[in-house]
């Protein structure tokens, strides 16, 4: 994780063009294909294929807080690739994962570093229309000792995985924008599959 | 010479080091590792367990010898084999080995080796040689300067020392096992069970281990140490002290040592741990929860049979019952599933996944 964010960092810093951030407005916007989400209020969107499927978004700034948007991914692909290529195959989304599963991927992506991870709540939810989950959980992040809170929402729809992940320090930025993304999150639509 | 019987050998500690001039290399490397050690005093990689703390840190120090005054101990919960010693007397050792030892003899075997590089000053000698900057980070790397604990997934892997100062840390870490009457022969036994996850690593994913990329290979060493082993017979293993000190955290130690993305090192781990005299039930189930995590061929049969053996054999981990009930529900055995389920929220009703859970009993129920 640091040396992804370092390169973000240093790959933002010098205008490299596979790292651009751009401004998120407030309104209906749309994440892949499928995901419609109403934002209320401006985030800023770090469009980097180091973080893909996910789209990274962040309201402080990396690596302060960063909110993580996956829209459809596909059975047996990675959520979080490796730099090298292949990716362990605790990262990889199966379309039979049962909630604790999808969490315990979410928590492989998010503890890659050696960040610690400790699950608070996991409970029913629907998200993007669909039966899912919600999931609270914090962090020790490695490379700087901070502790991060968190809160996730999943559901798998036609075999395909929708989640939203935000991450932010425990003490002024996590409660700070947390409402901010649970409201997001309730807005979350899925668009009919083209060609459906 | 690592062949040189024990009682055989010229080798004696030096007398305590004094701290080094600041404006040298070596009081230079010191201040650094000064303030890692500070940093490491604060981290909450830090398990900030005393009693645990002082039971390690009396190891050490029966095998420091004189120099006891000047070991500082740290234990850090980080999931994978290691452990160093700074210059400056700073020690770190990390939960995945305190979860691979089976008893007194083996940590001291580690901690003597470390001792070993630290009273024949490895490290110096080895700043002194490294020219590049990559070398020297790695070198750092390896008390953690790259990060705290280090870039773990490295520093676990990589040794900056030489074969030759590996070699000689093996033997004098022996001497010291001898002299605080340990059993020597457990040296030769941490490497041999190390080495059995190194092999199940490479047959299964065909990537070997980094750990044996830099220090003498596995069966050269582990036969150097079964040999000093045997030219000193007697000495203590002390299992059942090692066991009771641990058994508060281990169960803490199995859930990092499940997450920790290896699978085939665990299974491995974990099958050789099942057969430890105390505590069976969490080992299986551990290995049973790798298995159902991996989720390849035949994975979540062998994972169904671990939780049914450590529901068996009792004291087994509340979670045994959510993952057998999870195993139960995909394969659509409600009444099964919901029987496991239940009896985890009976063992763990605070469960962070409670809610969850309780939704899958009612969805059973209809």
């Amino acid at each position: 994780m640091r040396i992804l964010l370092a390169a973000i960092l240093v790959a933002g810093i010098a205008g490299c063009a596979t790292t651009q951030i751009t401004k998120v407005e407030s309104g209906e916007r749309v994440v892949g294909e499928r995901l419609e989400i109403k934002v209320d209020g401006a985030w800023n969107l770090i469009n980097t294929p180091l973080l893909a499927p996910a789209q990274a978004w962040t309201m402080e700034g990396l690596p302060i807080d960063q909110l993580l948007i996956y829209s459809g991914v596909k059975d047996g692909e990675a959520i979080r690739p490796q730099a090298g290529g292949a990716a362990p195959t605790s990262v990889n989304f199966r379309s039979s994962m049962q909630p604790d599963e999808i969490v315990a991927m979410f928590e492989a992506a998010l503890t890659r570093d050696g960040s610690t991870f400790k699950l608070a709540k996991l409970e029913p939810s629907s998200f993007a229309g669909a039966k899912g989950l919600r999931f609270e959980y914090a962090v020790v992040r490695k490379f700087d000792n901070v502790q991060l809170s968190g809160v996730g929402f999943a559901a798998v729809r036609d075999g395909e995985l929708f989640a939203m992940v935000y991450s932010a320090p425990r003490l002024g930025f996590f409660p700070r924008h947390q409402q901010r993304v649970e409201d997001i999150a309730r807005t979350a639509k899925l668009r009919a599959k083209t060609g459906s | 010479m690592a062949s040189l019987a024990l009682a055989q050998d010229p080798w004696h500690a030096p007398a305590r080091f004094t701290r080094p001039d600041a404006t040298s290399d070596e009081g230079g490397l010191w201040a650094m590792m000064d303030r890692e050690e500070a940093k490491l005093r604060k981290s909450p990689f830090n398990l900030r367990a005393p009693g645990l703390q002082a039971y390690i840190h009396g190891i050490a120090c029966r095998l420091a010898g004189e120099h006891c005054p000047d070991v500082r101990v740290y234990l850090m919960r980080v999931p994978f084999f290691n452990a160093n010693m700074a210059p400056n007397g700073m020690m770190q050792v990390w939960s995945g080995l305190m979860l691979r030892v089976d008893n007194e003899a083996q940590i001291a075997a580690v901690l003597g080796h470390e001792i070993g590089h630290y009273l024949e000053r490895h490290s110096v000698e080895r700043l002194r040689a490294v020219k590049s900057t990559t070398a020297v980070g790695q070198f750092l790397g390896l008390f953690g300067v790259a990060g705290l604990v280090g870039q773990f997934g490295l520093v676990a892997g990589v040794s900056a020392y030489t074969r030759d100062n590996e070699r000689d840390a093996d033997r004098i870490g022996a001497l010291l096992m001898r002299d605080a009457g340990y059993d020597v022969a457990e040296a030769a036994r941490v490497w041999s069970n190390l080495s059995l996850e190194a092999k199940a690593r490479t047959e299964g994913i065909g990537q070997p281990n980094p750990l044996f990329a830099s220090h003498p290979p596995s069966e050269e060493r582990e036969s150097a140490l079964a040999e000093l082993g045997a030219s000193y017979k007697g000495g203590e293993a002390r299992e059942k002290e090692w066991q009771q000190k641990t058994a508060p955290f281990v169960r803490d130690w199995l859930a990092d040592e499940i997450k920790r993305g290896r699978p085939e090192e665990s299974l491995a781990f974990l099958t050789r741990a099942a057969k430890r005299s105390a505590g069976a039930a969490d080992y299986v189930y551990a290995r049973g929860e790798v298995h159902r995590m991996r989720a390849g061929e035949g994975d979540i049969d062998a994972a169904l049979k671990d939780f049914q053996g450590a529901a068996a054999l009792g004291g087994e981990p509340p979670e045994t019952h959510r993952a057998m009930g999870m195993i139960y529900r995909g394969r659509k055995q409600a009444p099964e599933a919901r029987t496991s389920f239940e009896r985890y929220l009976q063992l763990a009703p605070q469960a962070p996944d409670a809610l969850m859970i309780r939704s899958y009993i009612e969805e059973l129920a209809t």
